[in-house]
C-alpha cells in the first residue's frame, strides 16, 4: 500500500480532534522543530522534499519561502489559500474537515521557519462547516500551547485567523485574495511587485494552498529526502487527486505524485460508469486543457502534464464520457468564466462574456459551424493578454476543447441548426 | 542611465522610468487608455502592451520599469494585433453614439481606432443595454454603454482628492462605476472627472451638447480666480461669419503643470468662466463725449486732468484704488506713474474677501497677484471712503477684472470728488457714478505674469481677443506715462509686457530669479 501522509486519519473517528490527532502523533513536528531545529533546518528539508504548490501553479514551495526578505522592519504574514474555487477542486475542503490540525501544525511551522507571527486562513465563503471546524480547532490548539503567545513554552507566537470569502473565484488567484482580504474587491493586483515582497497590508507574504501546508509536517518529521522519495526527483511526495465524473468511484485519492492517469480512473476510481465509455478528461480542475480518451497515458506531475500541452493544475480530474456533448462541456465553461471574470481587464470582461453569448447561441441552434473558428480567434486575443493568470484559466480549455473536438463540435452545432428549423 | 533600444532605437533614460515613460520622452507613442501620468498604474485597459526581447508575453507599456539592455517594439505585427484585439474587445459592447458624444472628436477609443483598429465589427450578438445618465453628483453624468471601466474616475478621487466617492460595482461585464447609496460626488475637484474620461462616460451638464469639441480652439492661461496660478487652457469658438455666437469660452481645462497643479484644476477654477463673455464692459465713456470717443482721446483727457493737477502741485489730491487681479506688469506701472512719477501715496487696495481653502490646490486668497503687490513694494490697505472724499480731486479705481466688486471701493462717500475714473472688465451699477469708464482687457485677452502664494512667477499669454474697445490696463498706462511726459524715455522703451519685466526685475531683486 502507498504510503498516506495527508489522507491517513480520514475515516478515523473524530480525527478533526486535537486528542485525536496528537495520539496519532499530530503535533510531533512541531514539537521537534521548535525544540531542536533553527528556521533554515526547515527551510532546507523543505527545499529538500521538493515540494511544489498543490494549488495550481506547481511553484516549489521553499524557493517561495525564501523570496521573502530577511532583513525587514514590516510584519510578514502567511495567507493560507483555502478559496478552492477551482471547478472540479474538493481536496482541500476534504483535509480542513477531517484534519484541520494537520494545517494548523503545517502553519505554525511555515511561519516558524519564515518568522511570520500571523496567519490567515482565506476560506471560500461556501465552506462555512469548514470555516467553524477550523476555528474551533484553533481554539483547541491555542488552550494547549499550540497556537497563540509562547508556543510549547518556546517564546515563539503565532496567531491564526480564519477568513471567509465571499464567493467569488476570482479571489483565489493570489493577490485579489490579498486584495480581499484587507477588506477591498477582490481584484488582481499588478505583478510585480509580487507578494514575497509586497504582499499584504503592502508587507511581505507567503501565500500557500493548503494542502501544500498540509505536508509540511510530515516533511519536518520524516525529512526532506523521505518525502523527495515518495514522488518525483523534481516534485515530491503524494498529491490528493480529487476525481468527478462518470467515474464508478469518484473521490479523492492519495497518491505519490507521477502517478500514471490511466491508473487513477482504471484502477483507483473504478474505471467508468456502467455502460459509459470514456471520451475526454480534464486533468487539473477546469482551467486545465482537455485531454482525449487516448491521451492519458501520462503520469500526473507537473512536467509530464505541461509537456502534454496540459497542466496538473490543483490534480482535480474531471472524467468526460462519450455521451456528454463537448458543446455543452464548452457551455458550461465559458458560462463559469464568463461569470466569474473580475470585469477588471478588457480581454477577460469583454472576451468571456462575448465567447459565453455565441455559445449559448449555438447550443440553442442558431449558430453556424464557422463560428467556432470566431471562438478559437476570440479565446486566443484573451490569451497572454490579461492582468491576471484567469484569463489563461479560461482560454486554454477552450482552445483545446475547439482544437481536439472541433468535429465533433461542428457536428453538434449542424445538428442543434437542423433541429430548430 | 538605462540604456534601452525601442524599435531599434537606442534610448537613454532614468532608472525607474516605465516603457511608456521613456517612449513618450522619445516621441514613440504607445496607447493607453487606463493610464494617466497623474495616477498610479491600473494595467486594466491593455492596450499599452508592448513586445520585449525574451520575454515570452507582451508586457504593459505603462507599468513595466526599464531594465539595462531591454529591447522594445511598440509596432511589430503581434503589438499591433494585440492592440486590435483589445479595440475590438472594447467596441464589441460600445455603443455608436459618436455622433452625438460630446467626446468625439477628442476620445481616445475614437482616435485609436481610426489608429489602430479600422476592422469590421464580428459582433454578431446584441450590446447589453445600460443606464445613460446616472446622476454621479455635482455637474457630472455617466453613461454606463460608453464607459470602458478604465477606473480613472475611481482612482482620481481615491489618491488624489481621497474622498472615495466613486466604486466599481459588480462583476466582469456587468461590473460599473458607482457612486455609493445616497453619496454623490462632491468635492471642488469633480470637473476633473469629465476631462480625465478617455471616452464620453462621465460628462458635465457645463459642456454637454453645448458645441462640438472640434469647433474649440484652445490657448494655455493661468487660472485668476485664487492665489494658486494652475494652468489652465481656455478653449473657445473662434465663431462664425454669419451668426453670432452668445459666447466665446466654452470650458476651461487643466494644464500640467508639476511645479503648481499637477494635473488637474478646482471646479472654481473650471466652472467660472462665464465672466469672460458676461456682462462685460465693452465701450468707453469720457464725460460729455457724445458717444463717439476712442483710446487716444481718453488717454489725452486723463493725461491733462492729472497734469493740471501737477503743474498746480495738487497731485496729493488724487487716489487710486488697485486691486491684486493686475499682474506684476500693471502694479509696477501704477506704482511707477503714480507713486514714483506723481508722488501720490494715496494708493489703496480693493480685493475679494478671502473665501476658505483646501488642502489641494485652492487657496484662501481669491485673488491671483497679492504676492506680487506685496513684493513690488505695495502695502495692501483699504481705502478710507470719507477721508477720499474730502482731500481728493481725481480718483482712479482699477477694477478686479473679474466681475462686479468695485462697487465696494466706491461709495455714496466718493460722490463729492470731482473726477472719477473707473477702469473696469465689466459693467456694473456703480460705473454710473463714475465720469469716466474705460473697458480693461481679461487676464484671459492679455500677457503678463502673476505671483502665486508661493512666490513663483509665471508669465502668461493673450488666450483671447479683448472685447469691445478693451484693452489691456499695461498698454493704457504705457500711453498715460507716454503722454503725461514726466518719463518719457522710460515709457517710450515698453513695448510689450516683456519690456515693462525686464525693468521691473532690475530694480527688484524678487523678480529677477
Amino acid at each position: 500500500m502507498d504510503e498516506k501522509i495527508l489522507t491517513s486519519d480520514f475515516g478515523v473517528e473524530d480525527s478533526h480532534t486535537l486528542a485525536v490527532y496528537r495520539k496519532r502523533g499530530g503535533y510531533k513536528a512541531l514539537s521537534k522543530a521548535l525544540k531542536k531545529m533553527k528556521p533554515d533546518d526547515i527551510l532546507a528539508e523543505v527545499k529538500a522534499a521538493h515540494l511544489r504548490g498543490r494549488g495550481g501553479a506547481g511553484f516549489p514551495a521553499g524557493m517561495k519561502w525564501d523570496f521573502i526578505p530577511k532583513e525587514t522592519e514590516k510584519p510578514k504574514y502567511l495567507c493560507v489559500n483555502a478559496d478552492e474555487g477551482e471547478p472540479g477542486t474538493f481536496k482541500d475542503r476534504y483535509i480542513m474537515s477531517h484534519a484541520p490540525h494537520m494545517l494548523l501544525e503545517g502553519i505554525m511551522l511555515t511561519c516558524f521557519c519564515v518568522g511570520i507571527q500571523t496567519a490567515f486562513i482565506y476560506i471560500r465563503g461556501e465552506y462555512e462547516h469548514v470555516a467553524r471546524r477550523l476555528e474551533a480547532a484553533i481554539e483547541e490548539a491555542r488552550k494547549e500551547g499550540l497556537c497563540g503567545s509562547n508556543i510549547l513554552g518556546s517564546g515563539f507566537d503565532c496567531e491564526v485567523i480564519v477568513h471567509r470569502g465571499a464567493g467569488a473565484y476570482i479571489c483565489g488567484e493570489e493577490t485579489a485574495l490579498l486584495e480581499s482580504l484587507e477588506g477591498k474587491r477582490g481584484n488582481p493586483r499588478l505583478k510585480p511587485p509580487f507578494p514575497a515582497v509586497v504582499g499584504l497590508f503592502q508587507c511581505p507574504t507567503v501565500i500557500n494552498n493548503v494542502e501544500t501546508l498540509s505536508n509540511i509536517p510530515s516533511i519536518v518529521l520524516h525529512g526532506g529526502k523521505w518525502f523527495s522519495g515518495l514522488g518525483l526527483p523534481e516534485d515530491g511526495g503524494t498529491r490528493i487527486f480529487g476525481i468527478s465524473g462518470m467515474v464508478a468511484k469518484p473521490g479523492v485519492y492519495e497518491l505519490p505524485v507521477g502517478t500514471s492517469l490511466k491508473e487513477i480512473i482504471f484502477t483507483h476510481a473504478g474505471g467508468m460508469l456502467k455502460g459509459k465509455a470514456l471520451k475526454a478528461v480534464i486533468p487539473g480542475g477546469m482551467s486545465a486543457p482537455v485531454l482525449k480518451a487516448d491521451e492519458i497515458d501520462l503520469t500526473m506531475d507537473c512536467h509530464c502534464m505541461l509537456e502534454a500541452d496540459s497542466m496538473l493544475g490543483s490534480s482535480a480530474i474531471i472524467v468526460i464520457d462519450q455521451d456528454t456533448p463537448m458543446l455543452e462541456v464548452l457551455r458550461i465553461m465559458i458560462k463559469f468564466y464568463s461569470h466569474e471574470s473580475c470585469g477588471q481587464c478588457t480581454p477577460c470582461r469583454i472576451g468571456t462574456s462575448w465567447i459565453h453569448k455565441i455559445v449559448q447561441r449555438l447550443c440553442r441552434g442558431e449558430g453556424r459551424r464557422e463560428e467556432i473558428d470566431e471562438i478559437s480567434r476570440l479565446a486566443s486575443n484573451i490569451l497572454g493578454k490579461t492582468l491576471c493568470p484567469m484569463g489563461d484559466a479560461a482560454a486554454m480549455p477552450i482552445l483545446s476543447i475547439i482544437a481536439k473536438f472541433r468535429g465533433e463540435l461542428e457536428a453538434t452545432v449542424e445538428e442543434r441548426r437542423t433541429e430548430i428549423q | 542611465m538605462i540604456n534601452i533600444d525601442v524599435n531599434g532605437r537606442p534610448l537613454e533614460v532614468e532608472p525607474g522610468t516605465t516603457i511608456l515613460q521613456a517612449a513618450q520622452k522619445a516621441g514613440i507613442s504607445i496607447p493607453h487608455l487606463c493610464y494617466h501620468n497623474a495616477l498610479p498604474p491600473e494595467g486594466s485597459c491593455r492596450m499599452c502592451l508592448v513586445q520585449i526581447d525574451g520575454y515570452p508575453k507582451l508586457e504593459l507599456a505603462c507599468s513595466t520599469t526599464v531594465k539595462e539592455g531591454m529591447k522594445i517594439l511598440t509596432n511589430s505585427s503581434v503589438v499591433k494585433d494585440a492592440r486590435k484585439s483589445v479595440l475590438e474587445f472594447l467596441l464589441a459592447e460600445h455603443p455608436p453614439d459618436c455622433p452625438i458624444c460630446d467626446k468625439a472628436g477628442e476620445c481616445k477609443l475614437q482616435d485609436y481606432y481610426e489608429e489602430y483598429g479600422l476592422f469590421e465589427s464580428h459582433y454578431a450578438e446584441s450590446k447589453s443595454r445600460k443606464p445613460k445618465q446616472i446622476e454621479l453628483g455635482n455637474n457630472l453624468l455617466l453613461d454606463r454603454e460608453r464607459c470602458i471601466l478604465c477606473t480613472r474616475c475611481v482612482r482620481f478621487l481615491a489618491h488624489i482628492t481621497k474622498t472615495g466617492e466613486l466604486g466599481v460595482t459588480e462583476r466582469g461585464i456587468k461590473a460599473e462605476i458607482d457612486i455609493y447609496p445616497d453619496n454623490p460626488v462632491s468635492n471642488n475637484y469633480s470637473g476633473n472627472l469629465a476631462e480625465i474620461c478617455p471616452v464620453g462616460a462621465i460628462t458635465d451638464r457645463d459642456f454637454r451638447f453645448k458645441t462640438r469639441s472640434w469647433f474649440l480652439e484652445e490657448k494655455p492661461s493661468i487660472c485668476p480666480l485664487c492665489s494658486r496660478g494652475c494652468a489652465i487652457t481656455i478653449a473657445f469658438h473662434p465663431g462664425f461669419t454669419r451668426f453670432d455666437l452668445p459666447q466665446r469660452v466654452y470650458r476651461i481645462k487643466a494644464r500640467e503643470n508639476q511645479a503648481v497643479n499637477g494635473a488637474w484644476i478646482c471646479d472654481i477654477g473650471r466652472y467660472g468662466y462665464s465672466f469672460m463673455d458676461e456682462n462685460r464692459a465693452s465701450k468707453i465713456r469720457l464725460p460729455e463725449d457724445g458717444g463717439e470717443t476712442d483710446w487716444n482721446q481718453a488717454v489725452d483727457y486723463l493725461s491733462e486732468k492729472i497734469m493740471r493737477l501737477v503743474h498746480m502741485k495738487r497731485t496729493d489730491r488724487i487716489a487710486v484704488t488697485v486691486s491684486t487681479f493686475l499682474s506684476n506688469e500693471e502694479l509696477y506701472l501704477i506704482k511707477k506713474i503714480f507713486h514714483e512719477d506723481l508722488g501720490i501715496s494715496k494708493i489703496y487696495f480693493v480685493d475679494p474677501s478671502e473665501g476658505s481653502g483646501d488642502e489641494l490646490l485652492l487657496t484662501e486668497e481669491r485673488t491671483p497677484n497679492r504676492r506680487g503687490a506685496i513684493e513690488i513694494g505695495f502695502e495692501i490697505i483699504p481705502p478710507n471712503q470719507e477721508a477720499l472724499a474730502e482731500t481728493t480731486d481725481i480718483i482712479f479705481v482699477f477694477g478686479n477684472g473679474i466681475n462686479d466688486q468695485v462697487e465696494n471701493a466706491v461709495e455714496e462717500g466718493i460722490k463729492p470728488i470731482d473726477l472719477k475714473v473707473l477702469m473696469s472688465a465689466h459693467k456694473s451699477a456703480a460705473a454710473e457714478r463714475f465720469d469716466c469708464v474705460l473697458p480693461m482687457s481679461l487676464t484671459a485677452e492679455k500677457s503678463g505674469s502673476l505671483t502665486n502664494v508661493d512666490g513663483l512667477v509665471q508669465a502668461f499669454i493673450p488666450a483671447l481677443e479683448p472685447l469691445g474697445d478693451s484693452r489691456p490696463l499695461w498698454a493704457i498706462l504705457t500711453d498715460l506715462g507716454r503722454k503725461m511726459a514726466i518719463d518719457f524715455k522710460t515709457y517710450r522703451k515698453f513695448s510689450s509686457t516683456a519690456d515693462i519685466y525686464r525693468e521691473l526685475s532690475r530694480e527688484i531683486p524678487f523678480f529677477r530669479k
